[in-house]
């Protein structure tokens, strides 16, 4: 059978999440192995977050925000990034390949870069294989 | 082929064993087996790990001995980064492995082995425990876990902890000791001497002259010993020293740690997790058969007692003395490592009060510089159930390249089958047996401490 | 008569017996009063399959109270920690083995079945020595915290857990109220002088002994944290000085561990560790082993084998 994963999306309210809506408005085509959750900015996810997505079943974690300089809350998207860095070089230590991460900045207008992003990370963890083997 | 009568789990040991009795059609003993059950892989999840860590993680190996994982390590962790520990952090170090010798041996003979004797081997399960032991000798009781806290607290109070110790470092030991504490420490160590000698005396009259005889045999086996002695005069030593594996007509050889391979082998067992350390240098094999055992050697108190040519501290060398005049040397009978275990209770109350009375003990010099590197260290103690081999190899970050450990209790695993059997033929004839004989049974195996 | 308790240690090292051993002096009517224990390995004779071992299904008498310590490991484990669900109406879970894993679940990190193949080939093993399958309870998958198998009332970690807290809870279960323990993380409880400030901008390996005055209590010594050692302290729950006090290592002048868990139930040791050094300006990636920060929680699907990165395409 082949492998469907599941990929966790977290999205910020005021860009990422308007491009996936407009995504869906548009009637865009885009894998069904997402799962969005709208938080109110990317600089919200705490790395727990992503670890416990990843030991609970998700097979890959994204984080979408604004593009930098254009948070809603200033820095968020920085802290975001400063963050990034360290959930990568942590998921090796949680037994996790790096590929299983992804962050990205969409704008609200970006339905098509949404799409993008969310089918080539779709692509790349079927290739990985399921997170809990 | 008959029933088979589990004895499980062992109980009033400190491990997970089982024991296993196949009867044959007649009801007569045709095979035993003392399962060991654990198995978790310390050697292979420290790998990788910075050396100076290990000793606080091995120690998990047993709750009951940490001390001893933890100073093994230690020991071994020096001879890879090739450090010496200063004067003062060794004996920091000494002293607090013989003061945990002191709360398991008060552990292992009151809480775990004495019931047997007070209340008999066929009292009830329900009472045959410390509880019972509690109700019918409450003095005697409260005596003893007052002394075993004591022990435990004054560790406590000295190192942090008493249980997964974290005091003792590669190089040394984490702190100096203070002049307040040498002298509670003291004071401390001297009430459990005086424990120690009346524990002894209460031993003799209350225990070795009642049981004795009826007992002399239970689990009897003739085999070698193996334990650390004294480099220079052969006396008996806990922390440091050689090891001298003796056969049982009293010829031995003395070698360093370092060459244990050369000495030493495990055989491993398709029913057993525990691997049996038997003496490769012998030339003859392993073989349990009870009449022409191979390569069978014993470790922990009985056989620290027979390889010692002597003990430094007066009281301990007194009643050894008297052990040697009434049971020989070697003495073979397994419930003896009772008697031997009291004896050396009493050493390591000595021990602990000579090394406080050393004058340099408040010194603050307790910790060696240290650079971690690449190299290879065997770190030995004797631990309360034999002597304790932990083998490292790290890599030139000082992290743990690969790690090889030969616990005390698995040198005494081949013995205890071969005890377990012999007790278990003498005692089950045409299928009578009850939970009293059953008890015996694992009498034998208590003797040990496992 | 007290009230019964049956006591069992699964994948366990004994330490968490001998904490409870240490109750001290409270300990005889603790045992022989306020408890009536029925099946406990390590102090009594009840066993499995009768007391002339000639049952076929293991049996443990129904209790009150139900004490496990250990982590799930084995197939027995997994057995024995059944069966005491079964008869025990309160299970607790004493000890950081049984609650998040603990040391034995470092082995989550690796290849098991390489490991116990190594394991019986060593420089001192006879050649050709397998891995023993007779009458030895099969491994599982990986090291389990209790609670990942069955439904757990409540938990005491500590490798081991305080004798007085071990004491305060059973003694409030009895009494029927609450019992009171420390809610709060270690360095909470820790008295050594916090400037604010760390000295350096990275952890050094513990090959050097911390700055202190022998002569002073260890509120005069600088936090070991500001002085460049990794202390856990900051992730690791509260407890091991019984509530009040030092904390244990501390107090003998060696870094936290974290032997007692994470301060929350479910957190995670070394995120929260990583996060609080580079929130206060100390490299994350100075850490030498950075995964045996987990090495007390690694059940709960925390710790894994490695996995190595994936080449580029
Ligand atoms: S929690 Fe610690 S003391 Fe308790 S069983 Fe586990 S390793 Fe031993
Ligand atoms: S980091 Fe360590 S030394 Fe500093 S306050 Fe916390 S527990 Fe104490
Ligand atoms: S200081 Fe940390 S490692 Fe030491 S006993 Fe307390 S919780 Fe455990
Ligand atoms: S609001 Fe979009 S990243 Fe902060």
């Amino acid at each position: 059978m082949d492998f469907e994963p599941k990929i966790i999306v977290f999205c910020c309210n005021w860009c990422s999440y308007a491009a996936a809506d407009l995504a869906g408005i548009n009637r865009m085509q885009y894998p069904h192995n997402v799962w969005i959750i709208r938080l109110m900015c990317s600089g919200m996810v705490h790395p727990e977050f992503i670890m416990d997505a990843l030991s609970q079943g998700a097979d890959g974690v994204m984080v979408l925000g604004c593009h930098l300089g254009e948070c809603h809350y200033r820095d968020g998207n920085y802290r975001a990034l400063d963050r990034s860095d360290m959930v990568v070089e942590l998921l090796e230590d949680f037994g996790y390949e790096q590929e299983r991460f992804h962050l990205a900045w969409i704008s609200s207008q970006e339905a098509d870069k949404f799409v993008e992003v969310v089918s080539g990370m779709v692509n790349r963890i079927k290739k990985l294989g399921p997170a809990g083997g | 082929m008959g029933r088979v009568l589990n004895i499980a789990p062992v109980s009033r040991i400190e491990g997970h064993a089982k024991i296993a009795i196949h009867l044959d059609d007649d009801g007569n003993v045709a095979e035993t087996f003392l399962h060991v059950q654990s198995l978790r892989g310390f050697e292979k999840f420290i790998e990788g790990r910075p050396a100076e860590e290990v000793p606080r993680i091995v120690n998990r190996i047993c709750g009951i001995c940490p001390w001893m994982h933890h100073l093994a390590s230690n020991k071994a962790v020096d001879g890879a980064f090739g450090v010496t520990p200063t004067p003062v952090g060794y004996k920091l170090r000494e002293m607090c492995q013989v003061m945990a010798h002191i709360s398991d041996k008060i552990l292992h003979f009151f809480f775990l082995a004495a019931p047997d004797f007070v209340l008999g081997p066929d009292a009830d399960y329900s009472v045959r425990n410390v509880m019972g032991l509690v109700k019918a000798a409450p003095e005697l009781a409260r005596q003893v876990v007052r002394m075993r806290q004591l022990g435990q607290k004054m560790l406590e109070g000295f190192a942090g902890r008493a249980i997964h110790p974290v005091a003792g470092v590669v190089g040394g030991f984490a702190k100096p000791m203070i002049e307040e504490e040498r002298k509670e420490l003291l004071c401390g160590a001297r009430e459990l001497l005086d424990f120690s000698r009346y524990a002894l005396d209460f031993a003799i009259t209350d225990v070795f002259a009642k049981y004795m005889d009826a007992f002399s045999d239970l689990g009897g086996i003739k085999t070698g010993f193996l334990g650390m002695v004294d480099r220079e005069d052969g006396s008996l030593r806990l922390y440091d020293g050689k090891l001298r594996l003796m056969k049982h007509d009293a010829s031995f050889v003395d070698f360093e740690g370092d060459d244990y391979t050369e000495y030493l082998a495990e055989h491993v067992v398709p029913w057993g997790y525990s691997k049996m350390v038997y003496a490769k240098s012998w030339d003859e094999g392993f073989d349990m058969t009870l009449t022409a055992p191979r390569g069978i050697y014993r470790a922990n108190t009985l056989a620290r007692i027979n390889v010692c040519d002597k003990i430094s501290t007066p009281g301990a060398q007194a009643a050894l003395e008297e052990f040697r005049s009434l049971f020989g040397r070697p003495a073979q009978q397994t419930l003896l490592y009772h008697y031997a275990r009291l004896i050396e209770l009493i050493y390591s109350c000595e021990r602990t009060i000579e090394i406080l009375e050393w004058p340099e003990i408040t010194g603050s010099d307790v910790r060696a510089k240290v650079v971690p590197k690449a190299g290879r260290g065997v770190g030995l103690v004797e631990a309360p159930r034999g002597t304790l081999i932990h083998d490292y190899t790290t890599d030139e970050n000082g992290c743990i390249t690969s790690a090889n450990m030969i616990v005390g209790t698995t040198h005494n695993i081949a013995p205890m089958n071969m005890s377990v059997k012999r007790a278990a033929s003498a005692l089950i004839k045409n299928g009578v047996y009850s939970e009293g004989i059953l008890n015996q049974v694992e009498m034998a195996v208590r003797a040990y401490d496992p | 008569m007290g009230v019964t308790a049956a006591m069992e240690w699964l994948g366990s090292c004994s330490g968490c017996e001998i904490a409870f051993l240490n109750i001290g002096e409270d300990l005889v009517p603790l045992i022989t009063e306020t408890l009536d224990l029925v099946h406990a390995p390590l102090l009594m004779d009840h066993k499995y399959f009768g007391q002339c071992g000639e049952g076929v299904t293991l049996e443990i008498p129904d209790a009150v109270i139900g004490i496990v310590t250990g982590g799930v490991n084995n197939r027995e484990h997994l057995t024995v920690l059944r069966q005491m669900r079964k008869k025990c109406r309160l299970l607790i879970a004493l000890g950081t083995c049984a609650t998040h894993g603990g040391i034995p679940a470092l082995m989550n990190g690796q290849d098991q079945q390489a490991s116990w193949q190594a394991i019986f080939k060593t420089v001192s093993t006879d050649p050709g020595a397998e891995i023993p399958e007779v009458e030895v309870p099969p491994p599982l998958d990986r090291v389990y915290a209790c609670d990942e198998k069955v439904k757990i009332d409540m938990q005491l970690p500590g490798c081991p857990p305080n004798p007085e807290l071990i004491a305060e809870l059973l003694v409030a279960i009895v009494e029927g109220r609450s019992p009171v323990l420390p809610g709060k993380s270690v360095c909470d409880t820790c008295p050594a002088r916090r400037e604010g400030r760390s000295v350096v901008g990275k952890v050094k390996r513990f090959i050097e002994n911390v700055e202190f005055d022998p002569g002073e209590p260890v509120s005069g010594m600088r936090c070991l944290l500001e002085q460049g050692f990794m202390c856990m302290g900051p992730v690791t729950a509260g407890g091991c000085n019984g509530g009040e006090g030092v904390p244990a290592c501390i107090s003998a002048r060696v870094p936290c561990r974290g032997c007692f868990g994470p301060v929350r139930k479910n957190g995670n040791q070394l995120l929260d560790m990583m996060n609080g050094l580079a929130s206060n300006g100390i490299d994350f990636k100075s850490v030498v082993d950075r995964r045996s920060i987990l090495r007390f929680s690694g059940a709960h699907g925390r710790l894994r084998p490695l996995k190595k990165r994936v080449a580029k395409e």
